[in-house]
């Protein structure tokens, strides 16, 4: 991992919004992190928008992965807004899963760091978000001098 | 609330933290994470603003329903209008150092409640030293003004004791089916206890399981009233009973409150000391420190005589300096 | 003519094995230990020493013939092919009728029904964000989007799989539709699919919709009724799809779904139903992966066990109980989004395991199934497949073809011996419904699936186009995304709005109240409410919210 390690670990959301329920991807990208020495908040499919952004916020997070399969990565747009309402604008977001071509880059205008499809390798994951993890924290603390140790 | 030391951001988290602004509380437990000096006026500031909050601890070892069982618990609290904060503290990975921190989702009922704040903990494999920092986040839960602050830790170990110590009410979690019934006098969880519960209490076996509780509750020292709850976390059965036993024993004046916190302290700072000779001891070179543990393992004189010559060794050295 | 019984081993066998052991050695190099998915050893050559037709009469017998190693029935696709059952389900009903129709011209004679992600939610279309309504599955909420989706379609004639977990809204909207027609329900044939809740709680939460102890009183319910009134149709489909699909081993997915089937065998005959009335009405449910012999030697081994436990556990009198009768449907997490043409390659080795298995019926993946719905060219090519396994490559000529191969015999017996362990590990946590509650089958699953992931990142599983001969990525047809139209999908939710303005409230509530009752009634029939309210125009969602409120909303137990 080129990323040096955060400390205290990065804090990584991991969850499903929509309805799709297929969820082996989303505990095997969890277990990766975990591995890779991170916190991995993981919640179970079917999150309404609302939930994440409650949860982004209690747990101060500094990476959400959005894993999505079918058309849920159709409301990624609407958790970003959501997200920028509720001043949490800082977190990385990255969608994991299937995402057709055509669909790509309105999701990455919308502000998702990357769309890792099925093909990406554990190392491409773990080292895209320990890099959004990092970048969100610097940003988070930019604002709070006293908190660079 | 301003001090020379404390920057102008510091002071406008405080703030907000005061307002009950949940962003502030999950901000400023980050910073108690982060430790430091920052932590540290943080929680200096703090502190008049603490002394309010019920604290609630919940123990038990895993598979015991806990989560489950906080989750309807907190249902009973909100249905009686009261604000509650939830510390869950999972396991990390000894290996990685990581964690999947998933207790929380446990508790699926309150995921759009603003009058629920859950933060989850990684023990990040401190068996020691956790009790100190699940200390500072629930002051800051009690300074951002929730009526209720609930600790959850998953076993019954030592470590485990420590953390729950820091709650006015320890309510410990055992379940019938956890092959080793009565898994919880392992580590003097026992002793501390303020509520026993039987979750599961469905199963065949709950009623040999309440029935050994009780019979180990004689062997305390003290006399104090702990009642043995049967519950249901899945369905509510006996949760409502949980709750009333709890608020009857967490409804504390301000000055039991301020006598209980000072009690907290003191238990941890004799935690800490503790550990301080612990290291100290084990960190003896000199020829008098061997010779007693020689003798030990001889059996010539017994631990308690060892551990007493140990002990002056390290207060020696400490006074002379070395 | 048939040539004299060979004396086997033959004389001079021993030497010859030893030559080419010794020749084998000396030319493979490397000699790397290869496992199957189940983690059973596979060598590199098998002979009469492995196994012999000694066992033929208790192990193997003949089609029909217990313990069905060889077949279900005497003449298997011999006789009758497997019926082609083809997944289908998009946007509003009326995109299915028209869907439908199409396959029906095409010469199937038997259909399915998959609903919309919403409906699988437990919700009705004006629940959700309409960009998500109809993309996977069909929006079917009420009795009349049924007689709109099956609009020309003989239901008495042809038998309907219902995509569709408890409390199985879908087959009560059918026989609605059925009583309006006055078609009579003793004729209307067809399968619960999606009936196993076990499997759901387990490996696919996208069908739970109600607590563990609530699933299994709506399905004992369910079974109850329609053993009494619809006696052409199965209650009863018992899932390994899921938990192959999340991970599972092929081994552990059958030891885990002959647990299953024996722990709901047991539920009924602790209601009071007779055995044998019940196990005629079960089916199974499996995917095809395309590791070719595991797949078919699971299934023979799957068959025999299956005998032998019905027979002999259940008490099962009737040898038509004994019968392990399965639909197979091509494994999707087999197929990749990258080079997506190569799935169809992939496809029909799946497709002919299965075939050469022996399943009853089958579906079989449309190429892009990673990416969306199928179109209806991809949908083509998935049924040209399986036209070109049968009447091409002549996969229904023989029945049983690869018996007596020292290979798939042996594995097949490996297979069992696995399958049993697992079965046993069930057995020792108190059955399967105790061992899911206590999340043990969750955990092995997440293993195994972990442990294959492991693989393919380490090369050791090779891909093609994902970690072995990829490309550079311009080989993805660039076609646009199919999709139902949005405001098609928008207009239908304001005439569901409406549909239900316009109701009589008295009605629904009185049937909803009536459910409600039922369900805390334990000798009631809780599935004859919901057929009762269904037919009396109450939703879908309505009727998934009360029996959510009265028997639990069924929540998935999360293993971190």
């Amino acid at each position: 991992m080129t990323t040096p390690r955060l400390d205290p670990p990065a804090r990584v959301l991991v969850t499903k919004i929509g309805l799709d329920g297929h969820d082996r991807g989303s505990r095997i990208v969890a277990a990766f992190l975990r591995d890779a020495g991170m916190d991995v908040i993981y919640t179970p499919p079917w999150q309404s928008i609302g939930a994440v952004v409650k949860l982004a916020t209690e747990e101060d997070v500094d990476a959400i992965g959005v894993s999505s399969l079918a058309t849920d990565h159709l409301i990624v747009p609407n958790l970003l807004e959501a997200l920028r309402a509720a001043g949490l604008a800082h977190i990385g977001v990255v969608v994991g899963g299937i995402v057709p071509d055509d669909e790509r880059p309105g999701l990455l205008q919308a502000g998702v760091s990357a769309i890792l499809g099925p093909g990406a390798s554990r190392d491409e994951i773990i080292e895209h978000v320990a890099a959004i993890a990092a970048k969100s924290r610097q940003a988070r603390d930019a604002d709070f001098e006293e908190s660079a140790r | 609330m301003s001090s020379p030391d404390i920057s102008p951001a510091l002071a406008a988290l405080i703030d907000r933290l005061r307002r009950s602004d949940m962003r502030a509380l999950a901000r400023c437990i980050t910073l108690t994470e982060q430790g430091g000096p920052v932590s540290d006026r943080l929680h200096r500031s703090i502190y008049p603003l603490t002394g309010r909050a019920a604290i609630v601890g919940f123990s038990g070892p895993p598979g015991a329903g806990k989560s489950t069982l906080i989750d309807a618990f907190i249902g009973v609290l909100r249905a009686h209008g009261r604000t509650v904060a939830v510390a869950a503290v999972d396991p990390s990975s000894p290996i990685s150092g990581g964690s999947v921190l998933g207790d929380r989702v446990r508790m699926q009922r309150h995921t759009d409640d603003p009058g629920v704040f859950i933060r989850s903990i990684a023990s990040r494999g401190h068996l020691g030293g956790l009790s100190e920092s699940i200390h500072r986040i629930v002051d800051l839960m009690d300074a951002a003004g929730r009526d209720f602050v609930v600790v959850e830790t998953v076993g019954a170990g030592q470590s485990e004791v420590e953390v729950v110590e820091v709650a006015d009410v320890c309510v410990v979690v055992n379940a019938p089916n956890l092959g080793d019934d009565i898994q919880a006098i392992k580590a003097g969880i026992l002793e501390i206890a303020d509520v026993l519960v039987v979750n599961k209490a469905d199963l065949p076996l709950a009623g040999r399981t309440t029935d050994q509780l009780k019979t180990m509750l004689k062997l305390r020292r003290d006399n104090q009233d702990v009642p043995v709850i049967e519950t249901v976390a899945t369905t509510g059965t006996g949760v409502a009973e949980l709750a009333a036993a709890i608020e009857a024993r967490a409804g504390k004046t301000a000055a039991e409150k301020r006598a209980g916190r000072a009690k907290r302290i003191q238990r941890l700072v004799a935690q800490l000391a503790g550990r301080r000779v612990r290291d100290s001891v084990l960190r003896l070179t000199s020829a008098e420190a061997a010779a007693a543990f020689a003798c030990a393992q001889e059996g010539r004189i017994s631990i308690a005589e060892a551990a007493d010559k140990v002990l002056r060794t390290v207060l020696r050295e400490q006074a002379s300096g070395s | 003519m048939t040539k004299e019984a060979v004396q086997l081993p033959l004389p001079g066998f021993d030497q010859a094995c030893g030559q080419w052991r010794a020749e084998y050695s000396r030319q493979i190099g490397v000699d790397r230990v290869v496992k199957n998915r189940s983690g059973i050893e596979i060598k590199p050559l098998y002979t009469p020493r492995d196994w012999s037709e000694a066992a033929y009469d208790s192990d193997l017998a003949f089609p029909g013939q217990y313990p069905f190693t060889r077949g279900v029935y005497p003449t298997m696709h011999r006789g009758r092919t497997w019926t082609q059952r083809q997944l289908i389900g998009l946007g509003a009903p009326e995109d299915y009728n028209a869907r439908v129709h199409q396959i029906l011209a095409a010469g199937a004679t038997a259909i399915s029904f998959l609903p919309c992600n919403s409906g699988f939610r437990g919700v009705d279309c004006d629940e959700v964000d309409p960009v998500l309504l109809g993309t996977c599955g069909t929006v079917a909420n009420t009795t009349d989007d049924m007689d709109v989706a099956l609009k020309g379609v003989p239901l008495g004639e042809i038998s309907t799989a219902m995509n569709d977990p408890s409390p199985f809204t879908l087959l009560a909207f059918t026989l609605g539709v059925a009583k309006r027609r006055g078609v009579p329900w003793s004729s209307i044939s067809g399968t619960s699919n999606q009936s196993d809740y076990l499997s759901h709680f387990i490996a696919n939460h996208m069908f739970l919709r109600l607590s563990l102890s609530g699933s299994r009183r709506v399905l004992l319910d369910h079974i109850e009724f329609c053993l009494k009134r619809t006696p052409n149709w199965n209650p009863v489909s018992v899932v390994g799809q899921h938990m192959q699909q999340a991970g599972a081993t092929p081994a552990e997915t059958v030891g885990f779904t002959l647990s299953t089937a024996l722990q709901y065998a047991e539920d009924c005959v602790a209601r009071g139903m007779d055995i044998d009335a019940v196990l005629r009405r079960f089916t199974f449910f499996f995917d095809i992966s395309i590791s070719f012999f595991e797949e078919i030697a699971k299934f023979r081994a799957a068959r025999r066990i299956w005998a032998r436990l019905a027979r002999e556990r259940l008490g099962a009198k009737n040898p038509a109980s004994w019968r392990f009768k399965f639909h197979g449907q091509t494994s999707g997490v087999d197929l990749t989004r990258q080079q997506p043409l190569n799935n169809i390659a992939r496809v029909a080795v799946q497709a002919m395991a299965g075939i050469v298995s022996g399943l009853q019926s089958m579906h079989t993946d449309a190429y892009d199934e990673a990416v969306a719905t199928p179109t209806e060219e991809t949908a083509r090519i998935a049924i040209a497949t399986q036209n070109i396994l049968r009447e091409e490559a002549h996969l229904c000529d023989v029945i049983d073809p690869l018996a007596g191969s020292f290979y798939v015999e042996t594995l097949t017996d490996q297979m069992e011996a696995e399958i049993l362990a697992v079965i046993a590990k069930i057995d020792a946590a108190g059955g399967m419904f105790k061992a899911t509650e206590a999340g043990l089958v969750q955990t092995m699953i997440g293993e195994s699936a972990l442990g294959f992931q492991e693989k393919i990142e380490s090369g050791e599983q090779k891909i093609v186009g994902v970690n072995c001969f990829q490309s550079n990525g311009e080989d993805r047809p660039g076609k646009p995304t199919e999709r139902p139209d949005l405001e098609r999908m928008k207009a239908h939710v304001e005439r569901f709005k409406e549909y239900k303005a316009q109701r009589s409230q008295d009605e629904v509530r009185r049937a909803l109240d009536a459910l409600a009752r039922a369900a805390n009634s334990p000798g009631d029939n809780v599935y004859e409410r919901v057929v009762e309210a269904a037919e009396r125009g109450v939703t879908h969602g309505e009727i998934v919210s009360c029996l959510r409120k009265e028997l639990g909303f069924g929540h998935p137990l999360v293993i971190a």
